[in-house]
């Protein structure tokens, strides 16, 4: 599963802690989120989705295969 | 109170349950705990004359000491720590398992190879609790910083 976090946080100009800080979780799973090495929860996908004002499909998807 | 009820009773305990968790300061206490055990296990092997009971009530102190590290919270809690503490859990479970099947083994060719003798060696849990403690611990911070 692929997303576009960096994306949307180099958009909303927001660093990795200032996320991670408003979704309450470590600025270390923020960056595993990011890199793809851990796929979150539907909760924090959608708390991720909705302070980026976007649906969780705009920011999450999957990739070919899977 | 009807079966959904008491289903859903039961649940709602087990889930309670399984979030069960010690603050992070525990941490310290367990790591503490078990420095301290395991320095005075290494004096006793080198003391002549130990009584029997110190061994044994340290060995299980030791034990708590780990099972305060292992379900102490982490300093920052979030959905991928407990994400990795469940994986170190089901890890340290399958190398128990794996451990407890070997080691008798291992233990007997050994004694039979190596020391010509036929020792029997007794298999305690205290082996098995302190290995499985150990690997949860070590695959968790393992599993941590590979994040």
């Amino acid at each position: 599963m692929k997303n576009l976090i960096k994306v949307e946080r180099a958009r909303h100009n927001m660093t990795q802690a200032d996320l991670a800080d408003k979704i309450g979780v470590s600025r270390q799973s923020i960056n595993a989120i990011e890199k793809g090495k851990y796929i979150p929860s539907t909760l924090l996908a959608i708390k991720i989705a909705k302070l980026f004002k976007l649906s969780v499909e705009d920011i999450f998807f999957l990739e070919e295969g899977e | 109170m009807n079966l959904n009820d008491i289903q859903k009773c039961e649940r709602t305990k087990i889930e309670k349950w399984s979030r069960f968790q010690l603050s992070h300061k525990w941490k310290t206490v367990g790591i503490m705990i078990s420095l301290s055990v395991f320095a005075m296990l290494l004096g006793l092997k080198l003391m002549d004359d130990r009584p029997q009971w110190t061994s044994e009530v340290l060995k299980r102190l030791l034990i708590v000491g780990f099972l305060i590290i292992s379900i102490s919270k982490d300093k920052e809690e979030d959905e991928m720590i407990a994400s990795l503490r469940a994986k170190s859990y089901t890890l340290a479970f399958i190398f128990g398992v794996l451990y407890t099947l070997i080691q008798p083994v291992v233990d007997y060719l050994v004694h039979q190879y190596v020391f010509s003798a036929s020792e029997n060696n007794t298999f305690s849990y205290f082996q098995v609790l302190w290995f499985m403690l150990l690997i949860q611990i070590m695959f968790f911070e393992v599993l941590k910083r590979q994040r």
